[in-house]
């Protein structure tokens, strides 16, 4: 048995050890916004956050998870309550067949989270584990800058409040 | 798939299309086909209550505008597009529409093809005046409707954004569903004049755009029912090879497996969950039976070729003029061989389905770009008939051509029926890279001639490969006709695999490889060259490899004569004008251009799915590795119906056709693909990837095609940069240096 907090609750599973913790996350808890790409560690399609760290779980057993905290797309944001990259991914209509941008979504996340304000490269650096065959990658880019400049904004803003 | 079918079907269909009788309330809704065959039920959820006035619309009384999309939404922007048609001239707004994916019905044919397929950037195309009638025919029953129970004129009747407004009031269309449902539909009421037009060629997001960005837009693999069980299939390396043993029993005792089988393509491990049938699979070691294929090497398919090029004059396609005269009135001649490898389409979502069988029923779930050869399949191999089979497509997680071939839809199929039990089966990233159907391998021969006038005096090319359409045919024949036999799919397919290779060429195998040029001799020769290997569409078919040589071999001519290669085009594209066009627009972007040091621009420009596009490169090769920086796309698409999805569509072919021409390669060993994943199958990556502007060049014509045209010019592009930068011509993809 296998303790672990998913999405803010904790869980408990009686799944092998083993089992990457994508398809605990997939089959047992049933949330399917995390992707299976590769079962490799190579596309990122399946990203999820694991104690706030963008990480590859098709090949991260669930016995490395717990008593930790785990955050699939489902906890990041709703389509009635988004996170703000969830709300730049629609207004640039960055996704095409959509199957990676929960895995993008989940990176950028990672990233911004990290790294508040990220030059370009920066991005590319922390995005170059995640796969868009549909190649929406110019979208993503420019939308992870929007929210990161958007934020900082924000930030100016609170500390004039301030 | 390529197509060239012209709009007079739309006007045809336009006219005979959509005798049906709505209904409020449930019951009988009745479609009679375009085809002409008796009525059938259409497969639209009739719980929801509402006006049902044709195969693709639904509005309720509480003024729910639900539209049963008929094409496949692989990310082209498709059910975007469309809705878009339907609601311009309903006047309903796409985003406030709920769209679903349309069951089978003859209704949803597309019209290009005659069939329910997605493909060959036909979509927008084919339905644009087809969609806007039928919400024109709408819209009018409903002001009719608002007429008689408001008691005021029709032309006293104005719509906006889904409400009847009179004398400034405004009444949603819901509130006239009743008197509606009794009314006769026109059949050809008024289309809007494109200056009326509010949707079409404005941009919004893309109206599913928050489910993908949520992760709720719901993907085969994401189908979960009741007692589901999970499959995974091994299968032989080497295409078409049987089973000769296996020995199930480790696999069997592994926990959560409750069923290992034979299926006709190698050996199916069913257990409770995914991980515990993956686990299990690992512990079979089944061999495979010998095929001709066994013995064929990368080698073998190249040696095999250059044979074919130099001794086989195959057959003769396109045949214009007196090659040789104009050859010998040529002032420069330039002759080469390009080549192009076989490729994987890898879309991110492996090949999955759910089948489910009970009580002489079938439910079935995929993202397929034909839900018709979906039904048809399920129907086949479990002995259900196919009227009572439900096909209930799904978003596709990517498809460029591979989510036309069903074989996956097969073996769900055979395990479903085998087990009983319903049936969720996945392929892995090998079984995608492995067990695939190719874009075929393409050796090509060009040779051109230009006079002292700059105009081009012969063209000549030869294509050495495989087919595409007689496999296809293999795989969609038992799928849209599942009563006929066995027997009778092979004569046909034996046919087909026997006339093009002898009689006459198959277009797919050379569309692009002549047509985009004035030489008044051309001729257009091909040989085929099967290895059993399966072969099918893949983004932009022929034109993916056709554009590399055609557009290749202008630039050493435009060189050779020293003439400026953009110039060159535009003086012998004289006949097509809408390329010339867009030739001079993207020249006129490149003149402005000012590259960085080390930096070089390379041109190319393709028609292809009626569309002109003109891309320009700029690329630097530092220690070998070559680097595309940026990538300036012009192109004559028609309307965009919205310009966000068509500059979505040419960046995403962009990169698509980078990944082919900077790493895209299948190398054959024994008859297997020695590719695996994406750390030897490398996919293009964020840092790779090139800023891209296009310029979508204004036209009030009818669209054409986007979803392939972006893809064709990139690599001849890159390489005739990469020329520019290291005078090295190179002309096998993908591109490397020496």
């Amino acid at each position: 048995m296998i303790e672990f907090r998913l999405n803010g609750e904790t869980v408990t599973t009686d799944d092998d050890p083993s089992t990457p913790l994508l398809w605990v996350i997939r089959d047992t808890f049933k949330l399917k916004g995390s992707k299976f790409g590769c079962g490799a560690g190579l596309c990122g399609a399946c990203t999820m956050h694991v104690d706030g760290e963008a990480n590859r779980t098709c090949v991260l057993p669930i016995s490395a998870v717990a008593g930790r905290n785990v955050t699939t797309i489902e906890g990041l944001g709703t389509p009635e309550n988004m996170h703000p990259l969830q709300q730049e991914w629609v207004a640039l209509s960055v996704p095409q067949c959509g199957y990676c941008q929960s895995g993008q979504i989940m990176s950028a996340a990672a990233l911004l989270e990290s790294n508040p304000n990220p030059t370009a490269d920066e991005v590319d650096a922390a995005m170059s584990g995640n796969i868009c065959r549909c190649g929406c990658y110019v979208r993503i880019k420019d939308a992870i800058l929007n929210v990161s400049a958007q934020k900082l904004a924000y930030n100016a803003i609170d500390e004039v409040k301030a | 798939m390529s197509s060239n079918s012209s709009t007079n079907s739309i006007n045809m269909s336009r006219r005979r299309f959509l005798k049906t009788t709505g209904i409020v309330g449930g019951g009988l809704v009745v479609g009679f086909s375009l085809a002409g065959c008796a009525p059938s039920e259409l497969p639209i959820d009739l719980s929801a209550n509402g006006f049902i006035p044709n195969a693709f619309l639904q509005i309720t009384p509480d003024n729910k505008v639900c539209f049963y999309c008929p094409r496949d939404e692989m990310g082209q922007g498709v059910t975007t597009g469309l809705a878009t048609l339907i609601g311009e001239e309903l006047d309903v707004h796409p985003q406030q529409m709920d769209v679903k994916f349309a069951g089978v019905h003859a209704d949803y044919n597309n019209p290009a093809m005659g069939l329910q397929g997605t493909g060959g950037s036909s979509s927008l195309r084919a339905h644009y005046l087809q969609l806007r009638q039928v919400g024109a025919n709408t819209r009018s029953v409903l002001v009719s409707a608002a007429a008689q129970e408001l008691g005021v004129a029709i032309d006293d009747i104005t719509t906006a954004d889904g409400f009847i407004i009179v004398a400034g009031k405004q009444y949603p269309y819901g509130q006239f569903v009743s008197v509606a449902a009794q009314l006769e539909s026109p059949e050809e009421a008024p289309m809007k004049a494109d200056a009326d037009f509010r949707y079409i060629g404005r941009e919004f997001s893309r109206i599913d755009a928050i489910a993908k960005s949520t992760g709720t837009a719901e993907f085969a693999i994401d189908i979960d029912i009741p007692n589901m069980h999970h499959a995974v299939v091994v299968r032989s390396p080497v295409a078409g090879a049987k089973l000769k043993s296996v020995d199930k029993s480790a696999a069997q005792a592994m926990p959560g497996v409750t069923d290992v089988i034979e299926i006709s393509s190698g050996v199916a491990v069913v257990a409770e969950k995914y991980w515990q049938a993956k686990t299990a699979a690992a512990k079979l070691s089944p061999t495979w039976e010998e095929v001709a294929l066994s013995k064929v090497d990368t080698k073998t398919v190249q040696d095999d070729y250059a044979q074919a090029m130099q001794n086989e004059e195959g057959v003769t396609g396109t045949d214009e003029g007196d090659v040789e005269a104009g050859l010998a009135a040529a002032e420069h001649v330039v002759e080469a061989q390009y080549w192009a490898p076989y490729l994987a389409h890898a879309p991110l979502e492996p090949m999955d389905a759910v089948v489910r069988i009970e009580n002489g029923e079938a439910d079935v779930w995929s993202g397929v770009q034909g839900v018709g050869g979906m039904q048809g399949l399920v129907a086949r191999f479990s002995g259900i008939p196919a009227e009572k089979v439900r096909a209930h497509n799904t978003y596709m997680g990517g498809a460029f051509g591979r989510r036309g071939t069903l074989t996956h839809i097969v073996e769900a199929t055979e395990v479903a029926v085998a087990t009983d039990k319903p049936i969720h089966l996945l392929w892995s990233r090998e079984d995608d890279i492995k067990n695939g159907i190719y874009r075929p391998a393409s050796l090509m021969k060009m040779k051109a001639g230009v006079g002292s006038d700059g105009k081009l005096t012969a063209w000549q090319a030869k294509r050495v490969g495989g087919n595409i359409t007689p496999k296809t045919l293999e795989n969609m024949i038992p799928a849209f006709f599942p009563g006929l036999g066995d027997s009778s799919v092979d004569f046909i397919v034996g046919l087909t695999r026997d006339v093009f290779s002898g009689w006459m060429v198959d277009h797919s195998s050379i569309e692009g490889i002549s047509e985009d040029y004035d030489a008044p001799n051309k001729i257009v020769n091909h040989v085929t060259v099967e290895h059993d290997v399966p072969l099918t569409f893949w983004r932009s078919v022929g034109h993916s490899y056709t554009s590399f040589a055609k557009e290749g071999i202008v630039d050493e001519l435009a060189e050779k004569a020293n003439i400026d290669p953009v110039e060159f085009r535009l003086n012998n594209t004289v006949n097509n004008p809408r390329l010339n066009n867009v030739i001079r627009v993207a020249q006129q972007h490149m003149q402005k251009m000012q590259p960085a040091e080390g930096r070089y621009l390379g041109f190319a420009s393709h028609n292809s799915f009626m569309t002109d596009v003109a891309e320009i490169a700029e690329v630097s090769v530092k220690d070998n590795v070559i680097k595309v920086h940026k990538v300036t796309c012009v192109v004559d698409c028609g309307i965009a119906v919205n310009p966000s999805v068509v500059r979505a569509q040419m960046e995403g072919a962009v990169m698509y056709g980078l990944t082919a021409t900077l790493h895209g390669d299948l190398d054959l060993q024994a008859g297997a693909f020695k590719q695996s994943n994406f750390h030897d199958y490398p996919i293009l990556r964020m840092q790779e990837a090139p800023a891209v502007e296009v310029i979508i060049v204004d036209s009030g014509t009818s669209p054409t095609g986007v979803g392939e045209p972006g893809l064709p010019p990139i690599a001849p592009a890159v390489a005739s940069a990469v020329f520019k930068a290291t005078g090295q011509r190179l002309r096998s993809l993908p591109l490397r240096l020496a």
